[in-house]
């Protein structure tokens, strides 16, 4: 017998009416969110918030990160790298690879005009690249100073890089941060480093320079003539320096700013949910950057591998990431981040937290415990912003008998410490992958670079095959070829442990949740960026 | 009175000179060399050779400070390694942003420091001089960073009364009084801050002070004779008792660099103190010095004015 009235049957008919309408609200906001994410306003403005002081904004001559931070927004180089490290058009419109990847020619756009309202030729891109990249950028200058034969310009929108011997990641270090364009008309001649431009900058980028007050604020306007149809998004971009975390977090809550740079991994557990946190691979200095451990190989007993082996197997590096970075990150395992998965090797021989296969080593390398219980005493140098980093790793190698001093150190001390006087054992070092192996991870290994230069071959590591492996692998231009090579020179580094790597390092950037389309791959973040509100 | 005034002003000048000397000592034997701030990281050797010696930094340590203590004897500060721009210019630009944290709050300790050292030495014994003596106890320990911070949880953080930092608002340009009230708006904090700071030993002399002169036998004659006491306070006692509060005011222009330092880097205010931290992190010597020489030529002209001020207060020194 059927019970059901017609009543009820009104009844549950209402009831899924109300339902279906409260899961459509309820699916709303998304659907709007999306709507919304695909169809971006324009204007307002965005206020960002740094750490750091910037002393001008001429990015040519500089690596400092606060600089790019900004400037990386006003310039532009010939090409972008995508998230994923492809390169895209920018200045250059296309490109050749000729001669076996001896020759780039760069076909440049002919509808760019810089922010003065003179047009963009190839001359710009020769002088920027003879006259100030190639002399005052550091990376630009160590990675092609010594291969580039010539720059040339066979007509106003055509230039061709020239080269010794063929060479593999020039597309890599063309993006605004590695060789940004600055205007000839301006600087040919001149001396760069003092130019006044260099606080009042003339750009092609999306965004044209308005203000300029140190230790205060940088105010950029939206570029209407910019080449990159219908961007940028917003009308003005403006940075605020906040040298203090809490007082950056705090102003980003209180809505005063709508962005922050560098936010600490120590705060993103505890954000709210009015603060949009974004994990990037990147700081404002480079991309896919590692904790790690160098050891001054000129020293006993870390001229013995064994020693530092046992250090790999002493180290919790699980815990540290855990504990110490947050869970921000991931356990490195060899020189190339894993983020560069076109070239990080994924079968390296590993060093499993082991503290008694470390003392085996220990003892093996002549070095029994004495009547304390300690084996070895070292001075490990550190900044102290990573004291408790270092205090961990300090407490892992106690464990085994090794006995370290904590020394920390401002950055310009710890510069002439550990590659100036090289007076150290162990040093802590934050460094960066940037876009390709041979831009960032070369150079800390390779012999010809144990010199006294900031962020050198620390740990003093000659050989020559590993010299050799490097070499091959920058100039070959077959990828096939070059991933053979670094997966060989990857082994043998992590066999040898000039370095012991700790952690890959993620970095966070936070924002209100108006904030939209923010570019966390690449440091000039907001062509795309819009407002939601 | 001006042969006075010039022959303290010319003093002044050895004195500068020394502290020029011993801040470019101090720095030549702390470890580190601009030559990161100057040219970067990831450089190539040739480069960081190639900038000492654009910079002087490659000659002599002798030959260097000969050439520097010259150029300041000329009145020529140098020029900042980091910036490219002349290093007297650099803080000069910077210090009326300070002054305006600095000034106002050494105005407020003064009279709030001095109101309630009064009041506690009135009340001599009482619980609510113990209560003021440990507050401005209390207040003289706190770490002025501290303080700095807690400010801005509660009044604009949770309370959200003021701007937690800058000098200026962030959105849309202000201008005439609208600015001059948003600027107001912002130093609130950074000078309750800096207040709180210099009040504490105003306090404590004002108040050891009045206690002592409420003791001396004028005083006493004067309440014998039935004089109302809040009169004789004011009329009698405050003149004399204010003059070591004088030295003390013109002692915390000692702490007027260092006071901003901290409370400039919580509020993110663009001033002297934001200057010299980054000065001096990036070891860029001719910064350091100028800011150093302006904290010592405002320690004298602190100094100067405080003995004026000793002229005005007592007639006996104005006699001498």
């Amino acid at each position: 017998m059927n019970t059901r009235s017609p009543l009820h049957a009104l009844r549950t008919g209402a009831l899924a009416v109300v339902l279906a309408v409260v899961l459509a609200t309820l699916a709303l906001p998304a659907a709007l969110a999306q709507q919304a994410d695909a169809e971006p306003a324009r204007g307002g403005t965005l206020v960002v918030a740094m750490f750091d002081t910037v002393a001008h904004l001429n990015p040519a001559i500089t690596t400092g990160g606060s600089v790019h931070a900004v400037a990386d927004s006003i310039f532009d180089g010939l090409v972008r790298l995508d998230a994923d490290g492809t390169p895209r058009p920018a200045l250059a419109e296309a490109w050749e690879v000729l001669e076996d990847g001896r020759i780039y020619r760069f076909h440049l756009r002919d509808d760019v005009t810089w922010h003065d309202g003179e047009p963009f030729t190839a001359r710009d891109v020769r002088v920027t690249f003879e006259e100030i990249l190639l002399r005052f950028h550091t990376r630009t200058r160590g990675g092609l100073g010594d291969l580039l034969e010539e720059i040339r310009t066979p007509d106003a929108h055509t230039v061709e890089f020239v080269f010794d011997a063929p060479y593999a990641a020039l597309l890599q270090r063309l993006d605004v941060s590695e060789a940004p364009i600055l205007p000839a008309h301006l600087y040919e001649g001149r001396d760069p480093l003092t130019h006044e431009a260099n606080r009042a900058p003339v750009g092609t980028g999306p965004f044209v320079f308005e203000r300029f007050r140190r230790d205060d604020r940088i105010d950029l306007v939206r570029n209407d003539a910019y080449f990159r149809d219908g961007l940028p998004y917003l009308d003005a971009l403006t940075f605020r320096i906040i040298p203090d975390p809490v007082t950056r977090m705090l102003a980003l809550e209180r809505g005063e700013v709508d962005h922050v740079l560098g936010f600490p991994a120590s705060e993103v557990a505890r954000a709210g949910d009015d603060v949009v946190v974004r994990t990037v691979p990147h700081s404002a200095g480079g991309s896919f950057c590692q904790f790690k451990l160098a050891f001054n190989l000129d020293r006993a007993p870390f001229d013995d591998a064994r020693v530092r082996r046992a250090f790999a197997h002493a180290v919790d590096r699980a815990t540290l990431l855990e504990r110490v970075a947050f869970g921000q990150g991931r356990v490195a395992t060899g020189p190339i981040s894993s983020d560069l998965d076109a070239w990080h090797a994924d079968d390296l021989p590993t060093y499993p937290l082991d503290p008694a296969r470390a003392e085996t080593l220990l003892d093996a390398a002549g070095l029994p415990p004495d009547a304390d219980g300690v084996r070895l005493e070292a001075d490990f140098l550190h900044f102290p912003m990573f004291t408790r980093h270092a205090e961990t790793i300090r407490q892992d190698l106690a464990q085994v008998g090794v006995d370290l001093r904590m020394v920390a150190l401002d950055r310009a001390s710890y510069v002439a410490r550990v590659y100036g006087d090289r007076a150290f054992d162990v040093g802590f070092i934050s460094s960066c992958n940037n876009a390709d192996p041979s831009i960032g991870v070369a150079p800390m290994h390779v012999s010809s670079n144990v010199a006294p230069a900031p962020f050198s071959n620390a740990p003093g590591y000659r050989d020559a095959e590993v010299d050799r492996l490097f070499a091959e692998a920058a100039t070959d231009p077959d990828p096939e070829r070059r991933r053979a090579l670094y997966d060989a020179v990857q082994h043998r580094l992590v066999e040898d442990l000039p370095y012991l790597w700790l952690i890959e390092r993620r970095y966070h950037q936070a924002s209100t949740p108006a904030v939209r389309g923010v570019e966390t791959h690449r440091t000039s973040a907001f062509t795309r960026t819009w407002l939601d509100r | 009175m001006s042969g006075y005034l010039a022959r303290r002003l010319l003093q002044t000048i050895p004195l500068l000179l020394g502290v020029a000397a011993v801040v470019w000592g101090m720095i030549e034997v702390a470890p580190g060399d601009p030559i990161v701030a100057i040219a970067g990281e990831d450089g190539d050797p040739a480069y960081y050779a190639e900038m000492r010696e654009r910079f002087g930094l490659d000659r002599p340590a002798p030959e260097r400070f000969a050439a520097y203590l010259g150029n300041v004897a000329r009145g020529d500060l140098g020029t900042s390694y980091r910036l490219q721009r002349p290093a007297a210019a650099v803080v000069l630009e910077a210090l009326p942003a300070t002054l305006l944290l600095v000034a106002p709050a050494l105005l407020l300790a003064t009279l709030l420091g001095t109101t309630l050292g009064t009041l506690a030495a009135r009340r001599h014994g009482s619980r609510s001089d113990a209560a003021l003596s440990a507050l401005s106890l209390t207040g003289q320990a706190l770490p002025v960073f501290w303080t700095a911070q807690l400010l801005v949880l509660v009044f604009a953080y949770r309370l959200a009364w003021f701007p937690v930092q800058g000098m200026e608002g962030l959105r849309g340009d202000a201008e005439g009084l609208a600015r001059l009230a948003d600027v107001a708006h912002h130093m609130v904090l950074p000078v309750a801050a800096l207040t709180l700071q210099y009040a504490a030993p105003v306090a404590r002399v004002a108040r050891a002070s009045v206690v002592d002169v409420l003791h001396r036998d004028y005083l006493r004659t004067a309440l014998a004779k039935g004089l109302p006491a809040g009169r004789v306070l004011r009329a009698h006692a405050l003149r004399t008792a204010l003059l070591p509060v004088v030295t003390v005011v013109a002692a915390q222009m000692g702490f007027l660099v260092t006071g901003s330092v901290l409370v400039e880097t919580v509020f993110a205010w663009p001033g002297v103190g934001r200057v010299m931290l980054g000065a001096m992190l990036a070891r860029d010597l001719p910064v350091v010095t100028a800011a150093l020489l302006l904290l010592a030529v405002a320690v004298v002209l602190a100094n100067l004015l405080a003995d004026l001020l000793y002229a005005a207060l007592d007639p006996r020194v104005r006699d001498a």
